[in-house]
């Protein structure tokens, strides 16, 4: 019993040392918050500005089937579209503003209606392929569903799409979870990683590893210390992907089990990390750094199996990946593995627990080598 | 006199790279994730815009051969051909395809006697990324099946493109040149920072205060050194997207690319030199030095076409120096222009200029202190 309490007294006391430690950085402790949300809000910004080509369509022609052919234009999932005149188009397209022009030429009824060849010109800015691509997809979609509803028996061949969900999950909300979990990962690896290798850098582990403290007390009270701090990101990135970008989960109950168990994941790391580098800088580095890619390997985008294998594989590495597929399932229901929650959880209790010994045998190698 | 003075500068920036080389801890953590970056962009690249589908051909008539054949031909899916709808009900639900193409059992027979023809498709629409994907790429496919009818098709509406440039560069090339520049962004305010907040958190800047050397010199000195460790990473990541066929600029572009690397190198290490006088604590100035690099990023449209992005974001992006950077060195590197390079360079010697500026203020004011 009284082992119990004095390992208790070290977690409490481990703990609040380095609450009250965090709490002199109060730059670093403000940054290390806001972070998290820094990284939501402008992965965010830029994924939903980037959703739909900006247009410019000229019409030369404004009877009822060009009209129709705008109409379905707009119906294609892909632009933003504008009407300019010719002079208007040509300048925007030059100064960058819209990616391509789509000009309907002045006898484009009169055609169709003669069933004669006509073309639509289309200038694209072809900056990079992905919008280049879109708008080369997009045109020919244009025009067969411009065909299908307004010459139904001549274009006979259509697609008749059968979708899964009641409805499309748009980017952001769907982006906003996966980004939640990469902000946990970089605010949980800040706190842990610092406040673990500062113990080192600063010569004071030497002091606490050489008290009558059991190493794991120590080691939890680090660890439950950095959650406590790290909490505080937490909290604040979960409230503006609920209240602000207005994604509600569907399983209250897993957002929470899963959010602290890939928080404990991540602390563990951070901790691992920090006692084995020994020295901050590095440590905060990696934790910044590491986020983008982590973000593009994990699967933020959709399931990783519509990815190339060999992405597959390196995603199926690391515990982002199976973080981000809970999540996804907490907030939306969407399953993107086979696994099943279960062994998607287990595989991550697996880290946790691989991660917390190997921290623990990090710790104790390093004991011997000072 | 001047031959102190590049003596005292000499002197200085040698000792601040020999302690950045003396931590290769450092080094590591600023390379690596830019290299893990650019390998994860490059291997991302090969899924965008094609995405898995199985296609499942209930007809064995000729039109439904033909349609099959356009379909795979397309090259804006990776297809995977299922000999059963239940096969391919499978493969949907085991996530290994997003969406099933069923030709159906009568498509020739209709088709043949005018009759409307569908083509089944079963999307997984979890989101709209991948949904919008195969809700082109289907059209695109009846379209193609349309054209190859030549002037017998319905069809009779077709697109005649024009491309406002000479050559389609890739998608994770495009995020190539932003990576690089927010590897110079935060390589020059980190080491810049650490190397000016070092001094104060170990004491040193007395000794360097009580130096016979002017004030000016100790500032040139750290934000050479600052420089060179930024600028060689810089060229490190050009010459290995070089080797690798991503970044290739030609003849004269060589110069404007380099000149740009130089002047972004030169304006981050002033920017660190400036921000780590100002705190002179490493911690924070680690904490807002990739805070601030992140945010630049971003702003300046470092995963995004910044021209395509709403007004009030192009409107800030105009204040950011890096959008400049970005801008000359994918003019330089991608298309051999040199369109808006003076505005370009002189935003980014103006901005350079104005950091040094204030690395010069910041440094003089806390030296006082």
């Amino acid at each position: 019993m009284a082992a119990i309490t004095g390992n208790l007294r070290v977690i409490w006391a481990c703990m609040k040392k380095d609450m009250r430690s965090a709490l002199t950085e109060r730059v670093f402790l403000i940054a290390g918050i806001f972070m998290p949300v820094n990284v939501l809000l402008m992965m965010s910004l830029f994924v939903l500005a980037g959703s739909h080509a900006p247009t410019a369509v000229v019409m030369h022609d404004t009877g009822p089937y060009a009209q129709a052919f705008y109409r379905a234009m707009d119906g294609a999932h892909s632009f933003s579209l504008s009407t300019a005149n010719a002079e208007d188009a040509q300048n925007l397209i030059t100064e960058g503003k819209v990616v391509a022009v789509v000009t309907i030429p002045s006898d484009f009824d009169a055609r169709v209606r003669a069933n004669e060849p006509v073309q639509i010109g289309v200038q694209i800015n072809n900056l990079n392929t992905d919008f280049t691509n879109d708008i080369r997809r997009a045109i020919p979609l244009s025009i067969t569903s411009f065909y299908g509803k307004a010459f139904p028996n001549l274009v006979t061949v259509t697609p008749h799409e059968i979708d899964w969900y009641p409805q499309t999950t748009d980017y952001i909300p769907y982006l906003g979870v996966s980004i939640l979990v990469i902000s946990v990962m970089v605010g949980s690896l800040l706190q842990s990683g610092t406040s673990s290798a500062k113990e080192w850098e600063s010569g004071t582990i030497k002091e606490l590893l050489l008290s009558p403290a059991s190493r794991w007390s120590i080691l939890v009270g680090k660890m439950l210390g950095a959650i406590a701090v790290s909490l505080l990101a937490v909290i604040l990135v979960v409230a503006v992907v609920v209240f602000v970008l207005g994604v509600w989960p569907t399983h209250w109950d897993e957002v929470i089990w899963v959010t602290l168990l890939s928080l404990l994941i991540f602390i563990a790391l951070g901790t691992l990390l920090g006692t084995l580098i020994k020295r901050w800088q590095p440590v905060v580095a990696l934790a910044f750094a590491l986020s983008v890619p982590m973000f593009f390997i994990s699967g933020a985008f959709g399931p990783i199996s519509f990815q190339v294998p060999v992405t597959q594989v390196i995603a199926k590495i690391f515990p982002v990946y199976y973080a981000i597929v809970l999540q996804q399932h907490a907030f939306h229901s969407f399953d993107l593995n086979t696994f099943g929650v279960g062994l998607n959880a287990a595989i991550l209790m697996i880290y946790a627990l691989g991660l917390l010994v190997l921290t623990t045998l990090a710790l104790r190698r390093s004991t011997i080598a000072h | 006199m001047f031959r102190n003075f590049f003596r005292a500068v000499g002197a200085i920036t040698k000792k601040d790279l020999v302690v950045w080389l003396r931590q290769p801890a450092n080094m590591a953590a600023m390379i690596v994730p830019v290299l893990a970056l650019l390998l994860v962009e490059a291997l991302g690249s090969a899924a965008v815009g094609r995405s898995p589908v199985a296609l499942v051909r209930l007809d064995q008539g000729p039109k439904a051969v033909q349609m099959a054949q356009i379909i795979h031909q397309a090259d804006v899916f990776r297809l995977a051909d299922a000999s059963s709808e239940s096969q391919a009900q499978l493969m949907l639900k085991n996530l290994d395809v997003v969406a099933i193409i069923t030709i159906p059992p009568n498509f020739s027979q209709r088709i043949a006697q005018g009759q409307p023809a569908q083509i089944d498709v079963e999307v997984n629409n979890l989101n709209a990324d991948f949904t919008n994907d195969i809700r082109r790429s289907v059209p695109d496919a009846i379209t193609q099946f349309y054209q190859a009818q030549g002037a017998a098709s319905p069809i009779k509406v077709g697109m005649h493109e024009s491309d406002l440039r000479q050559r389609d560069v890739e998608m994770f090339q495009y995020t190539i040149l932003p990576t690089m520049v927010m590897l110079l962004m935060l390589s020059g305010l980190v080491s810049g920072g650490i190397s000016a907040a070092r001094e104060w958190e170990t004491r040193t800047a007395k000794e360097l205060l009580l130096a016979p050397v002017a004030r000016g010199t100790i500032i040139t000195g750290k934000v050479l050194a600052s420089f060179l460790i930024t600028f060689g990473l810089g060229l490190f990541v050009l010459l290995l997207g070089y080797i690798l066929g991503w970044t290739q600029p030609e003849g004269i572009y060589w110069i404007s690319t380099l000149l740009i690397l130089v002047l972004v190198a030169l304006f981050s290490s002033a920017l660190g030199i400036a921000l780590g006088a100002l705190l002179q604590r490493m911690q924070p100035v680690t904490a807002i030095s990739v805070n601030a690099a992140f945010y630049l990023f971003f702003l300046a449209g470092g995963i995004s076409v910044l021209a395509f992005e709403p007004a009030w974001l192009q409107a800030i992006a105009a204040y950011i120096p890096l959008t400049y950077g970005n801008h000359a060195l994918q003019m330089a590197i991608f298309y051999s222009s040199s369109d808006q390079l003076g505005t370009d360079i002189l935003v980014l010697s103006v901005s350079a200029l104005v950091a040094v500026g204030l690395g010069v203020l910041s440094m003089q004011r806390n030296i006082a202190n």
